[in-house]
């Protein structure tokens, strides 16, 4: 299981890169690995704004369904349309190809935003 | 709740690196290391795959009386059976719905072997137990004892075959043999519920483990709950507690070719022709979403926009995408557009054929 440095996760196992006024978001490894092969992704349509902690996405693998929470507030600008037909990138890629959807920031609602080292520690607990 | 059992091979489940969850009173492999989807493609494309099935329940039957008996508390026609032959049957309560439904395996005249589902085994037994006091059979339970092992997919005959002292070529489908496996006593029909070619092993639970060992070494994949489940569906097999239940006859549940109505008094009768009779309130269908989504048990179906019923089985099958079985009344078994609703909204879905997927059963 990896944990790169240079993102940060929350407590529902999301995973967000924040690149000036726009954040990336995915689930992590942990998520994936937990919820096993990943069959269909529903994403959320371009222009919809989403509060911090609003289920944005669903992931769905063999046998469960599973909600994806937004870990800051933004409208959506892009959704990674690839996961439609290759739903797996989210089990292969999680914190690469498999990204779910990206948004332009709004305002400064967020849920607690863990470090690497922070989400390891959650993780071991 | 009262505590789970272990099967005897639930170490090597761990050891194989099986993910352990709570079935049917056990603690059970939902997938192993390499996943459900894996699992999957290996059974349907040409590996053997070995499922550990312990959890369902064995009973014997034998005595001057044992036709007689089974022909009045199960649907099927047991006259019919040779020994050495097989059959899918069910047992019924007198307002017709489902108790459980069983495989009956003739051994003789006087003896028979059933295979029970593992949630209503006492249910079952009890059941059993009490009809039988009109006949003369003995009801042995031997769950406790038996191991049952499925061994299924294009290579299971010949993962099984150096086990065993007896030319697999020989039983044919839905037939068994008594055989030695592993220099046990054992028995093997050629079923299952995969819709793959292969095998179910019953023997004594202390020869588990090396039979186990030995599959493995044969080259075979264990496999897990969700891919079983996953394999079962695509061949639109009845699962009790989705499909079939103490709520639905065997009318609704399109197991009329089970239900032998022309073989004599048997348990429920009255009421299945009653219900064919009066027409069944549901009917069991088959559908695929041609919008994007993957249908769940509970999902409602809409026909023409209004509600028909629910999704009591569904699935994301790598081969046909999104499919279920579900009840809808049954005026839209044959008409109406169809939909399922998920997450709020309508995907629209088209009735289909069994199985979704082709089946490669040696008929």
């Amino acid at each position: 299981m990896t944990i790169p440095a240079d993102i940060k996760y929350t407590k529902d196992h999301e995973w967000v890169r924040i690149e000036g006024d726009t954040a990336t978001f995915g689930i992590s490894d942990h998520a994936q690995e937990a919820l096993g092969d990943i069959v269909f992704v529903e994403l959320p349509e371009i222009g919809r704004t989403i509060d911090a902690g609003e289920a944005y996405a669903v992931v769905e693998s063999v046998k469960a369904v599973s909600d994806v929470y937004a870990p800051v507030a933004g409208e959506v600008i892009e959704v990674n349309e690839m996961l439609e037909g290759e739903p797996e990138k989210v089990n292969t890629d999680a914190y690469g190809s498999g990204w779910i959807a990206r948004v332009k920031i709004s305002g400064e609602a967020s849920l607690e935003l863990m470090s690497d080292d922070e989400y390891t520690t959650f993780l071991e607990e | 709740m009262s505590e789970l059992a272990k099967t005897p091979l639930f170490d090597e489940h761990v050891t194989a690196g099986g993910k352990i969850v709570p079935f049917a009173g056990f603690e059970m492999p939902v997938q192993y290391g390499a996943g459900a989807l894996k699992e999957y493609t290996a059974v349907r494309e040409g590996s053997a795959g070995i499922f550990d099935i312990t959890h369902m329940g064995q009973v014997r039957v034998s005595g001057a009386d044992a036709l007689p008996f089974l022909q009045y508390v199960t649907t099927n026609d047991v006259s019919k059976l040779a020994s050495g032959q097989v059959h899918y049957s069910a047992l019924l309560n007198e307002a017709g719905t489902f108790i459980d439904d069983i495989t009956t395996y003739k051994i003789s005249d006087n003896e028979y072997y059933l295979c029970i589902n593992a949630a209503n085994r006492l249910k079952d037994v009890a059941h059993l137990q009490e009809q039988a006091a009109a006949f003369d059979v003995i009801i042995s339970d031997e769950s406790d004892d038996t191991t049952l092992l499925a061994l299924q997919g294009a290579a299971a005959q010949s993962a099984l075959q150096p086990l065993v002292d007896t030319d697999l070529e020989t039983i044919g489908y839905y037939r068994f043999a008594q055989v030695k496996l592993s220099g046990i006593d054992a028995i093997i029909s050629r079923t299952g519920y995969t819709g793959e070619d292969g095998f179910e092993l019953y023997f004594p639970n202390a020869q588990a483990v090396d039979v186990w060992k030995q599959l493995l070494t044969n080259g075979a994949d264990p496999i897990g709950l969700a891919a079983r489940d996953m394999l079962r569906t695509e061949m639109g097999y009845a699962l009790y507690g989705h499909e079939i239940s103490d709520a639905v006859t065997p009318v609704e549940a399109k197991l009329m070719w089970i239900t032998k109505l022309d073989k004599g008094d048997f348990i429920g009768k009255a009421a299945v022709e009653a219900r064919k009779a009066a027409g069944p309130k549901q009917r069991l269908v088959a559908i695929k979403l041609t919008g994007r989504g993957i249908p769940r048990e509970h999902y409602k179906v809409f026909a023409d926009g209004t509600l028909s019923g629910e999704v009591t089985s569904g699935m994301f099958s790598p081969m046909a995408g999104g499919v279920a079985l579900a009840y809808v009344k049954p005026e839209h078994a044959t008409s109406g557009e169809l939909s399922v609703e998920i997450r709020g909204k309508a995907v629209p879905a088209e009735r289909t054929t069994l199985p979704f997927v082709r089946s490669n059963v040696r008929r």
